[in-house]
């Protein structure tokens, strides 16, 4: 390297005459940026045999949990059910209970022909049907507390037929002892 | 080289790799002028050296998973701005490398070179030069490039480059001494 060349290289800084319009220029640049995108890397666990193995622990725990969830999740409903069924049994007995005991007075009763007491018990007979229809209605969506209540009607309205005739039968046989009495 | 410096700036290099704008902020600051002023040497029309730079950093930064440390993040901005100046230049149809390429032998007898330079000079000097010769001497004696590597630049071979440099060196200290 002789004089000249060294002379230029040691004076390298020199040559740095020029200045950037440093924000005009950035301005452009950002513009052509790629937009920061997170890195992701991707690593392929499956080639390694313990990932594998771990593949295969991991589905037989997901089969195990997912039979579990659906057996237990059934028998769960089932003492749902049952729980649901022993009240409506219990009511249903309750009620069943009332309903014979009166039928049975209003058989008993003498002062009513045999047809009035045919055309009231053709009435709780269709009170009946309607009562088992909605016994069905329960079996297909045992959560409805409408078709629950709907069963309670049925029972207190024939509850309230029997109680309505009796007293009538009573309020007669009184009218009819009164009249005894006054005359 | 020094291991050490080809990781100068390597956690704004590292940074700007995920895309950290600030950290490619910091770093364009850093070498924005520098690169400027080699583009400049090489287009002289400001905005062709603005667009050189401007580009060179878009491809540096969306680039940059590919640097790897085999060399300094400076030198191998740099070689995209050289490299993107000469793909300008030919663009525009100016002359790389200098248009007589016969490759006769010539002496080499030592120049006289005047014993007080004004770096001036020089500069303008080399302005004055032929645009082949000027692209030789900025690569040799200012951007500091050796033979093989501005053979690579130019698309030359490395004995080619070696005999223009002297060539356009004789013709500099010509011009440098009638200024």
């Amino acid at each position: 390297m002789d004089h000249f060349e060294k002379y230029i290289k040691e004076n390298k800084a020199l040559f740095d005459v020029y200045k950037a319009d440093k924000s005009k220029l950035w301005a452009n640049i950002e513009s052509g940026l790629n937009n920061p995108k997170p890195k992701t890397k991707t690593v392929k666990l499956w080639s390694r045999p313990i990932f594998k193995v771990a593949a295969t622990i991991v589905m037989a725990l997901g089969l195990f949990s997912l039979v579990n969830i659906l057996v237990v999740g059934e028998a769960n409903q089932s003492t749902q059910n049952n729980l649901a069924w022993q009240e409506l049994n219990d009511i249903d007995s309750h009620y069943k209970g009332l309903v014979a005991y009166q039928v049975r007075l209003v058989n008993k009763n003498t002062q009513l022909s045999s047809e009035e007491k045919k055309e009231f018990l053709s009435f709780m007979d269709e009170l009946d049907i309607e009562y088992k229809l909605l016994k069905v209605e329960l079996q297909k969506n045992v959560d409805s507390e409408q078709v629950l209540e709907a069963i309670v009607i049925n029972y207190k309205k024939r509850i309230e037929l029997i109680e309505n005739l009796l007293e009538q039968i009573n309020s007669s046989k009184n009218l009819n002892n009164d009249d005894a009495y006054t005359l | 080289m020094d291991t050490s410096i080809l990781y100068t700036h390597k956690p704004l290099v590292e940074k700007s790799k995920l895309g950290d704008r600030n950290a490619q902020y910091e770093l364009y600051e850093l070498y924005v002028d520098a690169m400027y002023n080699v583009s400049m040497r090489m287009m002289h029309i400001k905005e062709d050296a603005e667009d050189v730079v401007q580009d060179s950093f878009i491809e540096a930064f969306n680039n940059l998973s590919s640097f790897r440390y085999e060399s300094t993040f400076g030198s191998w901005l740099k070689r995209i701005v050289i490299n993107k100046s000469i793909n300008q230049l030919k663009k525009k149809k100016i002359p790389i490398v200098p248009i007589e390429s016969q490759m006769y032998h010539i002496k080499e007898t030592p120049e006289e070179v005047p014993p007080k330079i004004d770096i001036k000079n020089i500069i303008k000097g080399i302005r004055l030069l032929p645009s082949g010769y000027q692209q030789i001497i900025n690569l040799y004696l200012v951007e500091g490039y050796d033979h093989m590597e501005i053979s690579e630049i130019l698309g030359i071979t490395a004995s080619t480059s070696k005999s223009q440099y002297h060539r356009a060196k004789k013709k500099l200290i010509e011009i440098v001494r009638t200024l």
